[in-house]
């Protein structure tokens, strides 16, 4: 069943199917043959009529001598002339025969033999065919160009007379036949080497993609950071090996960030279960007071509380990589939204003594929710390292297509070589991973996640000692 | 008053029972749904705790059959699901509240006494717990006679924390309440805000109303 299926299903490929190789060999080959065929044909065409033209005009030019003979009378050069036609060239392929005729049709003169070998009857009608010539094949199986031509005219002093003459062109029937055998030849020998020659062609062209196929299976996950473009490609493959490696670039970097992620998320998540169940385990060692089961059951529920947060926003990120989160997409003024999370930071930052404030209004169309906590996230982080008595600002600016949002600290500002970093997950700037004093690093990867799922753009400029500066795009 | 859970993790039907139970509520306890849905139809239960994935039967259909039959006691749900298509079609069928695992079982209990009470909060004028009293209408709150400097965010906190005393209160219902966020924040904005409400209500008198339960959240309790 799955067989037929299979059967069925498979096309026979059409020319595009083809291999490129092949393509290029049977055009190359097409191309070939068809200007050959025309070559040879247009030579053969001005190898026939050549030879046609130059045997009428041998013809009528016999006609011509017929015709001045008889114009002067001399019956004894005509006799001698008709007589002594072939002597010249004895061995020649090309044998002229000539006949004068009288105007009832009586044989005056003919060259010996002629009678038997051309009757008078096979020459054309002289009245319906003026100078055309007519080919005819005696029954000896020679081959002759006939013409016949009238002279005189009702003048008394010049009697009517009929002028045939024949010319024997079995010989160049033959030399053409030779021709036509020898052009067959050369054609088919020219097709099948054009057509082989296609095919080395094609396939030597071919050859470096094959091997930039190669090149490219060598490359595994482990073997990232192989590259291709170290041979010296042809110059159409080159852009390609470039891309490929630049793709691979790309796919190192990913690799790098995951695994990184990986070893992060590891950490993250054994560090709360490791105090859970050491915890846990030393308390059931031996009997202890009621405070310090309580103690240790609220360091737990705290254990408790960071895991569930973070598997919260794993969750999210999860979800908005696999883009299955619906978003809800209203209308809401960005100032509102934005001096509501001010206000609910309001304690943190009187601690602080920073001043938080927001310029700027605009309406913008966003998950209101998922933009909270991008400013939230935004905030807390700002607020982080924005040392006592420093400024945030909130800024909301229409734009061209949409709303931008920023948020400006005057914090210790960032490290350039951490700026392509801060919105992977679990980057922190601090090497030290210390839970109280910073979240789990989550935090701008969400704000990007959100950013994303809304289709915006995100944009971090920062100087160390002075502050950062997040440009966040809406569009509308 | 009398609670049905419905939950088939038996960890979990186990402490929400306990938790219940010590509260002071009657709890009868089902690990799985065709069983709960006929207790639900027999007795005149006081709320449901329903879990949404349930052998046999699942939690949605309970929930229909309940509301088909003509029972209008409150449901709370609980569930892993925490998709917006989920909480949306739970609450479309009529359940009345949702809380998604994990939760504080603070939060739980405050969410089920919320629930039970029906009515909304008191809104007398003035509420007066020990020596400290706030006027509601004109937000002013004062202590041993004297008046208390608060920010309004500070007051509306005060004023959550009087009405539900004697509860803890998760960080997460305390954000959702006072400033309407409905997000978990890394942050320790909630304790920053209660350590600067005590500073003004409890650090200059002797007795202290604002308590911390660890890991849970705050109380407000005249001790």
């Amino acid at each position: 069943m799955k067989i037929d299926n299979a059967h069925q299903l498979k096309v026979t490929p059409g020319f595009r199917g083809w291999s490129i190789a092949r393509q290029l060999a049977w055009l190359y080959a097409l191309s070939a043959s068809v200007m050959l065929i025309f070559a040879s044909g247009f030579l053969y065409w001005v190898l026939i009529t050549t030879l046609e033209k130059e045997d009428e005009q041998f013809l009528s030019s016999r006609v011509q001598v017929f015709d001045l003979i008889l114009r002067a009378g001399n019956t004894e050069a005509l006799e001698r002339e008709i007589s002594q036609e072939n002597i010249g060239f004895s061995n020649s392929q090309y044998r002229a025969y000539s006949r004068i005729l009288d105007e009832s049709g009586r044989t005056l003169y003919e060259a010996h033999g002629m009678d038997r070998e051309i009757p008078p009857a096979v020459f054309p009608d002289p009245n319906q065919l003026t100078g055309k010539a007519k080919k005819w094949r005696s029954t000896a199986n020679r081959s002759y160009v006939l013409i016949a031509a009238q002279t005189g005219d009702n003048d008394t002093n010049r009697p009517k007379r009929l002028i045939h003459v024949a010319l024997d062109e079995t010989g160049e029937e033959i030399l053409v036949s030779r021709y036509e055998r020898y052009l067959i030849g050369v054609l088919l020998i020219g097709i099948l080497v054009s057509a082989a020659v296609g095919i080395i062609t094609a396939q030597r062209g071919m050859k470096p993609l094959a091997d930039i196929t190669r090149a490219a299976e060598r490359i595994t996950a482990s073997q990232l950071h192989e590259r291709i473009d170290v041979a010296q490609w042809p110059q159409e493959l080159v852009s390609l090996a470039r891309a490929f490696d630049a793709m691979l670039d790309r796919l190192e970097d990913s690799f790098s960030r995951l695994s990184q992620f990986s070893a992060d998320l590891a950490h993250e998540l054994r560090t709360p279960i490791n105090n859970l169940r050491g915890e846990a385990e030393v308390a059931l060692s031996k009997l202890r007071e009621t405070n310090e089961y309580r103690e240790i059951l609220a360091s737990s529920l705290e254990e408790y509380d960071r895991l569930s947060r973070m598997m919260d926003s794993l969750l999210f990120l999860a979800r908005a990589d696999s883009a299955q989160t619906m978003i809800t997409s209203l209308t809401m003024d960005a100032s509102t939204e934005i001096r509501k999370i001010i206000a609910f930071y309001e304690a943190l930052a009187a601690e602080q003594n920073v001043s938080v404030i927001c310029t700027g209004s605009g309406e913008m169309n966003a998950d209101p929710i998922l933009f909270r906590r991008v400013i939230s996230n935004l905030l807390s982080n700002a607020l982080h390292y924005t040392p006592v008595g420093g400024e945030i600002t909130f800024s909301i600016r229409s734009m061209d297509g949409g709303i931008e949002v920023g948020c400006r600290d005057s914090g210790m500002g960032i490290a350039q070589e951490h700026l392509p970093k801060i919105f992977d997950r679990f980057y922190r700037i601090s090497p030290s991973r210390n839970i109280k004093t910073e979240g789990a690093g989550l935090g701008l990867a969400i704000v990007k996640s959100i950013v994303d799922l809304h289709r915006g753009k995100i944009a971090v400029q920062s100087v160390v000692g002075q502050g950062t500066s997040v440009r966040l795009f809406f569009p509308a | 008053m009398h609670i049905l859970i419905i939950e088939d993790e038996k960890k979990t039907s186990s402490f929400l029972s306990k938790g219940l139970s010590e509260s002071g509520y009657i709890v009868d306890t089902t690990e799985n749904g065709d069983e709960g849905l006929l207790l639900a139809l027999d007795i005149d239960y006081d709320l449901i705790i329903l879990d949404v994935m349930l052998p046999s039967r699942d939690g949605w259909s309970v929930l229909s059959m309940l509301r088909h039959a003509g029972k209008q006691m409150p449901v709370l749900f609980l569930t892993a699901r925490d998709a917006i298509q989920d909480r949306v079609k739970g609450l479309e069928l009529g359940a009345d509240d949702y809380l998604i695992k994990p939760f504080a079982f603070s939060e739980l209990l405050a969410r089920v006494r919320l629930l039970l009470r029906r009515a909304p909060p008191r809104c007398n004028e003035t509420l007066k717990i020990a020596d400290l009293e706030i006027e509601f209408e004109r937000q002013k709150a004062t202590r041993g006679g004297n008046r208390l400097d608060l920010t309004s965010k500070e007051f509306a906190l005060l004023s959550l924390l009087m009405r539900r005393a004697g509860e803890v209160l998760s960080r997460t219902l305390i954000a959702e309440q006072v400033w309407d966020i409905n997000f978990d924040s890394d942050t320790n904005v909630i304790d920053v805000a209660i350590r600067r409400l005590r500073s003004k209500i409890d650090d200059p008198f002797e007795k202290k109303l604002i308590h911390t339960v660890r890991g849970v959240g705050y109380l407000f309790e005249d001790r």
